[in-house]
């Protein structure tokens, strides 16, 4: 099966300017392919990279080299050979990014958020305000909330109106980076069950949890990262084993 | 002395001595010559000293030295008035230096010198009206620059001649300037009617004889020559009318037709003194002059008032025709297609002082100051490009003196770029570089192509017009021309900015800095102009108003389709507006990319440098 993404030797390294140039190699020639319909999970300690190859495949970093390949109808889209603004057009109509932290524009309430993600995939003003309803409704945030400035909700509120706004209309590929680090249990339940419901949809999830009984739950497939690099490929049981034997 | 008093009053050096030497006569001849030819336009002759003082009908006086010969018969009236004293005065001095006669009577006369009036008396093609003209200058009262009078004349822009039309409405329910009324010549120039009264203007259109203008004091003559068509400037939907007052009569001859003043005892009589005598001797054509008097321009039994309440245009507004609903919701976003930009800059650069393009060697970053070691010419900006498409919009981005202002005044064209070239998809579908175009041509294109929202608000708004007057100078200068459209698209664009429709009436000069900005953007979206620059929109605004109109403007780049650019010093305007950004150092672009990228990902120093100083 042709995968919808595809990612080769992808090298990220930080040079810091303000702290006498010093450099930080946070990835080193990373490869991995995710198809359509297919949940892979990316897990290892903290710094070791996960959340930068996310990153570097949303282009919100810059790879030094190595390739990033999306699948689209029209054919395959080097997304590193991308002009900026060709990018920014993929952004948010293939490719849906939900953070462990809103990134909101400041003062816009949780309805206004998720339907501007709504209309950015193609829907019609009433129609996506009806979406983002629709998907606010799933994750279980309280009517009431809808118009307040997402700014002073919660931790939790927040990160549901971020999943709401990446899967109000299912893309491409999801970028999942902790996207339930702050829920309760029951809220949890709600999230983990929408991302495995569009993964039966043939969307392509690239997820990087902490929590190990999400992967379990919903990795087709499980990648392990260590120090900037792939060190082993498999599936839940196997990866996740291999993890709880290393601790 | 009583000898010498009557010596001075008599003709020391005879009468045939003239006031006027031939050489000023045929320039004067001259003048009148060029007037005649191009109607309406004000032409600059070489105004003497004449024995009157000015203001006293000076222009007008050698107008008619220069035209006037033994074989002429003269009129002078003065309001109308053949007896006043300045008309008695100026007829003596002209009859007794030319030998010419003179006459009151309207049928007879072949130069009429007048001022403030047409006589009632149908004119023929012998006859010449020569006005004395105070002010020549229509724009004096809306532009007090005489070079960007001439200017506003050269380009046919009278917008804001359209807005003291419209202010004047807003204010009283009606045009009251009763005076000296705007009027179109020929379809080109926009032309003082010296100040007669509204009465007298239809008079010139199509009109069997000359008329000629003479202002001694501003220098000018100009002229309506016979069958010539003169538009009073007015909104198709609010008709031009004349001075009436119903069932008023002359109380001397009876007549209604004429233009008739207040007299002492609650009277009106005739202001042409020559007419209404003759008129009560039973000496007039009275069907000849019906035929003439502006009777077609009498208000009508209802009324001229179209005063509106700004409060409702609103819900007018929704039931107003398509085209003047504001861009509604945004289409759906075209499948990924990667290309067609709407605004595209190459290469562009601006050196103040000398040295042009060789001051650039030693400049920029690398170099660490925008100042040319060889020249000390200031290199404010070299090598910018970048393009952006519709519905797309670009930040610029970088600290004070980094070059971001001038790169925006020399795309709106404020400054003339050094070295470039700047191309908008809508303009001969990109294949104009725009800095090859005329300093005219580029204040066209600001009126429906390339908006520009200023930092200061006094720069893009004229502060003592109202906030609709300022949308109207927009929407006049595009060809509006209905009062009623106007007050709707105005009211609509201040409704979706968020000025309340209270306000609409009220100077801007009497608003708070952040509706001022709001009111900017309102005329910056009036003509739904495809590119928008932004100058640092929110920079001066307090805290919590800059977010306001942070908001606003985020929203209107939503629901348009406009090509923007931002610039601004400050991360957080950048990364609410924009999708992607440039980022400038001491007049170079040094990084560009994605604005969340360079915003996470930084790989200049300067950015870096940037990026670390915005997070508090």
């Amino acid at each position: 099966m042709t995968p919808v993404l595809s990612v080769r030797d992808l090298v990220k390294t930080f040079t810091l300017h303000t702290i006498d140039g010093r450099t930080v190699a946070s990835l080193r020639g990373v490869s991995l392919d995710v198809a359509a319909g297919e949940h892979v999970a990316v897990a290892g300690q903290n710094g070791a990279g996960k959340s930068s190859l996310l990153r570097c495949v949303h282009r919100t970093y810059l790879p030094d080299s190595g390739s990033v390949t999306l699948r689209l109808d029209s054919g395959p889209v080097s997304l590193t050979a991308l002009t900026d603004r060709e990018m920014a057009r993929l952004r948010g109509r293939e490719i849906c990014y939900v953070s462990q932290f809103l990134e909101t524009p400041p003062r816009a309430g949780a309805l206004e958020v998720v339907a501007d993600a709504a209309r950015r995939r193609g829907l019609a003003t009433g129609e996506a305000a009806e979406a983002a309803a629709l998907s606010l409704r799933r994750l279980g945030l309280d009517e009431a909330l809808w118009d307040v400035d997402c700014g002073v909700l919660s931790g939790g509120e927040r990160q549901r109106i971020n999943l709401a706004a990446g899967t109000v209309r299912p893309p491409r590929l999801l970028l999942l980076d902790e996207p339930v680090s702050a829920l309760d249990p029951a809220n949890r339940e709600l999230a983990l069950s929408l991302v495995a419901s569009l993964t039966a949809r043939g969307v392509a999830v690239l997820a990087v949890f902490h929590d190990l009984g999400a992967i379990r739950r919903l990795a087709t497939r499980v990648i392990r990262m260590e120090a900037g690099q792939v060190v082993a490929c498999g599936t839940a049981d196997e990866i996740l084993g291999e993890l709880e034997t290393a601790r | 002395m009583t000898i010498a008093v009557r010596q001075l009053l008599d003709h020391p050096h005879g009468a045939a001595a003239g006031i006027l030497d031939e050489g000023a006569k045929r320039e004067i001849r001259r003048t009148i010559v060029t007037a005649v030819c191009v109607p309406g336009y004000q032409v600059p002759f070489g105004s003497r000293e004449m024995p009157v003082a000015r203001g006293w009908g000076s222009g007008g006086l050698q107008v008619t030295l220069g035209l006037i010969g033994p074989e002429d018969v003269l009129k002078v009236i003065d309001q109308g008035d053949d007896g006043g004293v300045n008309a008695t005065n100026l007829r003596r001095i002209v009859a007794a230096t030319t030998g010419c006669r003179a006459d009151t009577d309207t049928r007879t006369a072949t130069i009429i010198q007048t001022r403030h009036r047409m006589p009632e008396e149908a004119l023929d093609d012998r006859q010449a009206v020569v006005f004395q003209v105070p002010t020549a200058e229509p724009l004096r009262g809306v532009q007090k620059s005489a070079a960007e009078c001439d200017r506003m004349h050269a380009e046919a822009d009278y917008s804001a001649m359209w807005v003291s039309l419209y202010e004047d409405i807003v204010r009283n329910g009606l045009i009251t300037r009763s005076t000296g009324y705007p009027v179109l010549v020929n379809g080109r120039y926009v032309m003082a009617t010296s100040p007669v009264p509204r009465w007298d203007v239809p008079r010139l259109h199509q009109a069997d004889h000359l008329n000629l203008y003479g202002a001694g004091r501003e220098r000018r003559i100009y002229a309506v020559p016979p069958h010539t068509t003169v538009t009073p400037l007015t909104f198709d939907d609010v008709p031009f009318v004349v001075e009436y007052v119903p069932g008023a009569r002359c109380g001397y001859c009876g007549s209604d037709d004429t233009y008739l003043v207040e007299a002492p005892g609650d009277r009106f009589v005739c202001s042409d003194s020559d007419w209404c005598s003759r008129t009560a001797a039973g000496d007039s054509d009275g069907p000849r002059h019906r035929a003439v008097a502006p009777l077609a321009w009498l208000p009508g039994p209802s009324g001229t008032s179209v005063k509106s309440k700004p409060s409702s245009l609103v819900t007018d507004s929704a039931s107003s025709s398509p085209a003047l609903s504001l861009a509604g919701p945004r289409p759906a976003p075209a499948p990924y297609d990667g290309g067609d930009w709407m605004l595209k800059v190459d290469q562009v650069g601006k050196v103040f002082g000398a040295g042009g393009a060789p001051a650039v060697d030693g400049t920029g970053p690398d170099f660490g100051t925008a100042v040319s070691p060889l020249t000390g010419a200031v290199v404010a900006a070299w090598d910018v490009s970048f393009d952006v498409a519709p519905g797309e919009a670009l930040g610029l981005i970088g600290e004070s003196g980094s070059g971001k202002s001038t790169l925006l005044n020399c795309l709106i064209g404020d400054e003339r770029a050094s070295a470039g070239t700047m191309r908008l998809a809508s303009v001969d579908a990109g294949s104009t570089d725009l800095f090859t175009l005329s300093a005219t041509e580029r204040r066209r294109l600001r009126v429906d192509t390339l908006s520009i929202v200023y930092q200061d608000p006094a720069r893009g708004l004229d502060l003592r017009v109202s906030a609709g007057g300022n949308i109207a100078e927009r929407l006049t200068a595009a060809g509006w021309r209905s009062y009623r459209d106007i007050r709707r698209r105005a009211a609509a664009l201040l409704d979706r900015v968020e000025v309340p429709l209270s306000r609409m009436d009220d100077p801007v000069a009497t608003f708070s800095g952040g509706m001022r900005q709001r009111v900017q953007i309102a005329k910056a979206l009036a003509t739904g102009a495809p590119v928008l620059l932004l100058d640092e929109p929110t920079t001066g605004l307090d805290a919590s108003i800059a977010a306001g109109v942070l908001d606003l403007l985020r929203g209107l780049l939503r629901e348009r389709d406009v090509a923007a650019v931002v610039v601004s010093h400050d991360f957080a305007v950048i990364e609410a507006l924009t999708d992607r950004s440039v980022v400038m150092q001491l007049g170079r672009v040094v990084e560009s990319g994605l604005t969340d990228q360079l915003f996470h990902d930084p790989h200049h120093p300067y950015t870096q440098r940037l990026v670390a100083a915005a997070r508090r």
